[in-house]
């Protein structure tokens, strides 16, 4: 029992006054906190700019939605309105639907295409990231107006095709359901191109010959190693993709104005608009666009866990 | 009976050959090593036996049968990756099962089973690669090759990636699967002890061409050029008429001779009891001392060139750096190439 006593004296209690008495290793650890500090000082502009810019009206956005149009009662009203109004619940599901659609359309071109860029050579694959990226940045008013300019009632291809005598414009209206998801897929390929082709890099050459060596085809390949191994990949970009165009708000207004009935553009009309001003409601709607957006990242998250075993 | 034959094969890039008029053939059973330096052409005569990469002269026959142009899955070859290639999603089960399930095989989990069982990864069958160490990760890539029961396996620097104590162990164990299934198998390596310590046959290659072929000590006791010589073991290549000077005697014949570091005997200088019947005596000064371990290494440096000595590490006796010295070369030792 002495003994131990003694491995504990020495052991322990001992070491930790002599590291502090030692004049050397206290300034070290003064200089490391130091430093710490400077560091942790450089990052303030950046976390104050998130709380004020972020969190902050996340907060407030949260909390209008619990009162009343008068803005002083605290109630649940706003949410029993939206889920008793047929008008409002189809604008979710619109809002939805074309943002399940755009994206599953967009990531799985975007996956051939990425695919088919790492074909090419380094230089060529440069340039058409290149062009990727700057397209991805091509949305909004500007880009509305340029598929007006070219597709639209009196656009450009319109009337060159009516005029050479191929109409094939002549059942296209731009400014429809069809329009909005066209021009949606439009500015979401490029995006999502950027965000799956680096992944591409990640699978190995060897993996295919040593499938092939197994007796596995290239569409096995795919099927067992490929895809899977991409998978956590196309799954976020699928999020970010929802996520962009569930939120997606001068494309349409500049397209369809509010001629078509979507969560963004209500959200704004409640918020903004000088008819019928109501900031609460907006606010309960915006709460909702939010939930929806990380159900749709917690389900794709769920699933991919799922596939990808070795994830876990 | 050839079991494996490379006739006349021949590949180049662009303006580069690659691999020039190769033929080589292996009986079954046989482990076999393509030894050379980085770039020698090795590891492409390997991929073009699998099928990875295709000949532009020549034929591979494989038990008979020719598969030169048969892709890779038709050729009943196995492989095994410097880098593993194990499929990261999937579970050391899965990895080895991949082929059975391609081929559609019936009895498919006792087969991986038994594969398991033999390169000892028995527990390990549910983890996935990223989880086991380089050692287990190369037993997995091993076991399936190994449980298609391929013709012929084919093994790509396999343990070059292991720090080595773990190839050492890995390099018995491939030993002793290889000898249990008989399965005749070609090794590539750039390191000559690896090849000397695995190897039934050495092909030693340089520049797309197959210099020397034979079994291990063949290769290490009569190298036939200056570039096997220099590359399998270290040893003293010396120009002849440099050497005719050095030894006062114009006794040997050819361009140059080729003497082992082991079988030089080191004496000092003042002695006088040389045995110079059975060699021959050359002056010199110890340049460099330097110790692998087990061996010293001696750097003797003479009138005309340099020599290096080796020694086995025993107490006590050692030259100092500077010691004037007499280097004993046996005469039966000399190689001339």
């Amino acid at each position: 029992m002495k003994v131990d006593g003694n491995w504990f004296n020495e052991r322990t209690v001992k070491p930790i006054p002599k590291l502090l008495e030692n004049k050397e290793e206290r300034e070290v650890l003064r200089k490391i906190k130091k430093q710490k500090i400077y560091l942790l000082a450089l990052l303030l502009p950046f976390i104050l700019f998130v709380i004020g810019f972020e969190i902050g009206p996340l907060v407030a956005m949260i909390k209008n939605s619990f009162y009343a149009d008068n803005g002083i009662q605290v109630t649940i009203d706003q949410y029993i309105t939206i889920f008793k109004s047929k008008f409002y619940l189809q604008a979710i599901q619109n809002s939805l639907v074309i943002s399940l659609f755009s994206a599953v359309t967009s990531v799985i071109i975007a996956v051939i295409a990425a695919y088919s860029i790492t074909k090419f050579s380094q230089k060529i694959q440069n340039r058409l990231l290149m062009i990727a990226n700057m397209t991805s940045n091509f949305e909004g008013i500007p880009l509305s107006f340029s598929f007006i300019i070219l597709l639209g009632n009196n656009g450009l291809f319109t009337l060159l095709f009516s005029k050479i005598g191929g109409d094939v414009f002549a059942d296209f209206n731009l400014y429809s359901w069809t329009g909005l998801i066209l021009v949606y897929i439009y500015f979401q390929i490029p995006l999502a191109i950027m965000l799956i082709y680096p992944s591409y890099q990640g699978i190995k050459k060897q993996w295919k010959e040593a499938s092939s060596l197994l007796g596995g085809s290239t569409l096995s390949f795919w099927l067992h190693i490929g895809i899977p191994v991409l998978l956590p990949s196309i799954v976020g970009t699928f999020s970010i993709l929802f996520a962009n165009s569930m939120g997606a708000y001068a494309t349409a207004y500049a397209l369809v104005g509010s001629n078509y009935n979507l969560l963004s553009l209500q959200i704004a009309s409640l918020v903004a608009s000088d008819v019928a001003l109501k900031p609460q409601l907006g606010s309960a709607m915006g709460v909702l666009l939010a939930a929806t957006m990380i159900g749709a990242m917690w389900f794709n998250e769920r699933m991919m866990r799922r596939i990808r075993r070795d994830l876990r | 009976m050839n079991y494996v034959t490379i006739d006349q094969v021949t590949k180049g890039y662009e303006n580069q050959v690659v691999l020039n008029d190769i033929s080589l053939t292996l009986k079954k059973g046989e482990f076999a090593t393509l030894l050379g330096q980085s770039g020698c052409g090795k590891s492409t005569l390997l991929r073009s036996i699998a099928g990875l990469e295709g000949v532009d002269v020549g034929r591979i026959l494989i038990d008979g049968k020719d598969i030169t142009n048969l892709s890779p899955r038709q050729r009943e070859v196995g492989m095994v990756f410097q880098s593993y290639a194990l499929f990261p999603n999937m579970s050391v089960f899965d990895n080895i099962a991949y082929g059975l399930k391609m081929k559609k095989v019936k009895n498919i989990k006792s087969k991986v089973k038994n594969m398991i069982d033999m390169v000892d990864l028995i527990g390990k069958e549910e983890s996935y690669p990223h989880q086991l160490s380089g050692g287990q990760q190369q037993r997995v890539a091993l076991a399936r090759a190994l449980v298609m029961e391929p013709k012929v396996l084919l093994l790509d620097e396999p343990l070059s990636a292991l720090d080595a104590k773990i190839r050492k162990s890995l390099q018995k164990e491939l030993k002793r699967i290889q000898k249990e299934l008989d399965i005749t198998t070609i090794f590539v390596t750039h390191d000559q002890e690896e090849a000397m310590t695995m190897s039934d046959r050495i092909f030693v290659m340089n520049k797309g061409k197959v210099v020397q072929s034979g079994s291990p000590s063949e290769i290490y006791t009569s190298p036939v050029n200056t570039f096997v010589a220099k590359f399998i073991g270290n040893y003293n290549v010396c120009n002849m008429e440099v050497f005719h000077k050095l030894v006062r005697s114009t006794e040997l014949k050819g361009n140059e001779v080729a003497i082992r570091p082991e079988v030089l005997q080191l004496v000092s200088a003042g002695e006088d009891s040389l045995d110079l019947q059975e060699n021959w005596g050359i002056k010199g000064v110890i340049k460099d001392v330097s110790m692998t371990g087990n061996v010293l290494r001696y750097e003797v440096e003479t009138d005309e060139s340099a020599f290096l000595v080796d020694y086995l590490h025993h107490r006590g006796e050692m030259f100092e750096q500077g010691a004037r010295v007499h280097i004993l070369v046996p005469k039966k030792e000399c190689i001339i190439l």
